[in-house]
């Protein structure tokens, strides 16, 4: 994924966010017990949140020192458009999964991720998300009886109307 | 005769029959898609397991795993993209193999070979895991809280390019596992005042996060990269190319038993080291290394289905996972309600023994799957990433919901997903993350009872440590793996 003794973009910028963040972590965890004693509730967290501040620290001065790669950029190497779109669609997806249900906003979120991943027609980005949403509803609903949100579908009746069709066919 | 009906059980039941089955088959086209994992498949899958019961669920996890160990080997030698870390080895020669129009046999050595090494992993699964565990029994929580340091540092050191990162890694872990309530004292840890943490951060949400969407992601770079399709020849092997390279394939399993066996480590450092050791031993080879050896493959492929059975040595007799999928296996466990540890050994040896024949049922399976099905594969592994790539998401999203159908679950899922997409580019290893998280209890019961029973002395319990040999033992290694880089350094530096 990255070459030897070199510094890509945004490196500096992510390890110093982890340093940040495991000061707080660290100041945080000497708030659980303080140092009451080796064997607090606290002694662990605290130990763990030392040791990722230190080595942050350290991961810092060696991503400094290294020399950036010229030919790398963040828009390109870090965050492409497709990953960029990948996590808005995921975020989306979390926010509609209740409200919409799992069927429609899956549906949404396979046929848009597909068209604008591979650029290949409506068509195409309908019928496969459609097909694979369908085999993982029918795999995980019916087979590991998963229970998914239903939102506006009402997948209920219409499995309960759908076995009942098939039982009186019987 | 406990031992032999409990290892029956899965070739018995035709129920568990068909999901080693399943699994197996499953595993070996997951093993083989580049940009699917079988870590990314067994955390996704524990969501959708946890309501079944135990058997059932550990027999298509096992399927999987031992699939997807061999299924890489696949796409490494057809279209030179290692579906697993396990198989980089395997296209060094592999690849040249198939361009010269030999795909067949080197996926049928490749096969045969990862059989014979999948049933030395579980022989010596089976015969040293009753013996660990019976040692084990003599580990005092100092030693459980030293093998978990060192299960840590090895895959930081081992698996990353920079130990200090895994170190990170590690600790990151080890912190995600103590939020929540403190089992001892009840107390807050790290719940920042949402009553939401007070249960802890789900570590099935972390695993997917981190193996499921952190990989999807980082495979959108290449989501337009083409394969190069190969021609398929003769695929079962003669007899005669089986027993030439046995006597290898006999040292490789012994490496790949041993490093799979090792706290932390897994097939991928077993392969390699033992391509290192064909390529250092063999004289004259036929074809020369890298242009299509045949030991090329036998050596790698053998020592990383050995590993799979060494990596449940350490998972069964002592709760310490051999590497990342043994760490989410002990976590599927642990959501079983099973404690992993000598104790499950001695109270449930039932369980141990039908985890000994879901693997042997499901190295026989690969062998079967392995030789078979070759065109319909091909078609498989071309599906293309557009479209693979947002399903995995998908189910990584609903797995991650499934558990305890909470959106909080989906939410840290994603957090994660993205933390650990930067932290693969910027060379991180995830590997530590997931071990700290699994082990952090570990650690957290056996350091307080170790500290406890001296006094609340530090002087005591170093006192205690070097005293022991075990504990010495265990501790020097720890000391090595800290200490070693910082003398390859001050080496280098004197050699200017």
């Amino acid at each position: 994924m990255r070459e030897g003794q070199t510094r890509r973009p945004g490196e500096a910028l992510f390890v110093g966010f982890l340093a940040l963040a495991s000061l707080g972590l660290l100041v945080k965890a000497y708030g659980i017990a303080g140092l009451e004693a080796l064997s607090s509730p606290g002694a662990l967290p605290m130990a763990a949140a030392a040791v990722m501040l230190l080595s942050a620290i350290l991961i810092l001065r060696q991503t400094m020192r290294a020399p950036a790669i010229r030919t790398e950029t963040i828009r390109e190497h870090i965050l492409p458009p497709a990953v960029v779109v990948a996590m808005v669609a995921i975020t989306a997806y979390a926010f509609l999964l209740e409200p919409l249900g799992f069927l429609i906003t899956s549906f949404l979120f396979l046929a848009v991720l597909i068209r604008v991943l591979s650029g290949r027609s409506l068509f195409f980005c309908i019928g496969s998300a459609a097909a694979c949403v369908l085999l993982i509803y029918v795999v995980f609903r019916i087979v590991f009886s998963v229970l998914m949100p239903e939102g506006i579908v009402p997948e209920r009746e219409i499995l309960a109307r759908l076995g009942r069709l098939f039982s009186g066919a019987r | 005769m406990q031992a032999v009906s409990a290892f029956l059980i899965p070739f018995l039941d035709i129920q568990l029959l068909g999901l080693v089955a399943a699994g197996t088959f499953a595993g070996i086209y997951i093993g083989a898609i580049p940009g699917l994992s079988v870590t990314m498949a067994v955390s996704i899958l524990i969501s959708f397991t946890f309501a079944w019961p135990v058997y059932p669920a550990l027999a298509l996890m096992i399927g999987i795993f031992m699939g997807g160990v061999y299924g890489g080997s696949r796409t490494a030698i057809l279209l030179n993209i290692p579906g697993a870390p396990a198989a980089i080895a395997t296209g060094l020669d592999g690849y040249p193999m198939a361009k010269k129009g030999e795909a067949g046999e080197a996926i049928g050595i490749t096969t045969v070979m990862s059989f014979f090494g999948g049933c030395i992993g579980i022989i010596v699964l089976a015969v040293a895991a009753p013996m660990v565990s019976e040692f084990a029994l003599k580990f005092q929580p100092r030693d459980y809280m030293l093998l978990a340091i060192l299960g840590i540092l090895l895959v930081g050191s081992l698996s990353s390019e920079s130990l200090i990162k895994g170190i990170f890694a590690g600790a990151f872990g080890i912190l995600i596992g103590t939020v929540g309530l403190d089992p001892l004292t009840i107390a807050d840890r790290l719940t920042f005042g949402f009553s939401e943490l007070r249960g802890g951060i789900s570590f099935v949400a972390v695993m997917i996060g981190m193996f499921g969407i952190s990989e999807a992601l980082v495979q959108l770079h290449d989501v337009n990269k083409a394969a190069v399709r190969q021609q398929i020849s003769r695929i079962v092997p003669s007899w005669s190319t089986i027993t030439k390279y046995l006597p290898l394939s006999l040292r490789c399993s012994g490496i790949g038993v041993i490093i799979g066996a090792l706290p932390g480590t897994g097939g991928d450092i077993a392969a390699l080291m033992a391509y290192d050791h064909a390529k250092r031993t063999t004289r004259n080879p036929e074809v020369p290394f890298g242009e299509g050896a045949r030991e090329g493959l036998v050596a790698p492929e053998t020592a990383n289905n050995a590993a799979v059975g060494g990596a449940f040595i350490p998972m069964m007799t002592l709760g310490i996972p051999g590497d990342a999928v043994t760490a989410i296996m002990i976590g599927a466990l642990f959501i079983h309600g099973l404690n992993p540890g000598p104790m499950l050994m001695i109270d449930k040896p039932d369980m141990f023994w039908f985890i000994v024949g879901a693997l042997t049922l499901a190295n026989v399976f690969m062998l079967v799957f392995g030789l078979t099905g070759i065109r319909f594969f091909v078609k498989v592994v071309e599906t293309p990433r557009s479209v693979l790539i947002p399903v995995i998401i998908l189910l990584s999203i609903v797995g991650a919901y499934a558990v305890k159908s909470s959106l909080v679950d989906v939410y840290w899922m994603l957090g994660f997903g993205v933390l650990g997409y930067f932290m693969k580019l910027y060379g991180f290893q995830l590997g530590p993350v997931i071990l700290g998280v699994i082990l952090s209890r570990l650690l957290d019961d056996n350091w307080r009872r170790a500290i406890i029973s001296d006094q609340e002395s530090l002087p005591k319990l170093l006192k205690g440590i070097v005293t022991s040999p075990l504990s010495l033992v265990l501790f020097s290694a720890v000391l090595f793996i800290l200490l070693a880089p910082l003398w390859r350094m001050v080496k280098a530096r004197r050699a200017g």
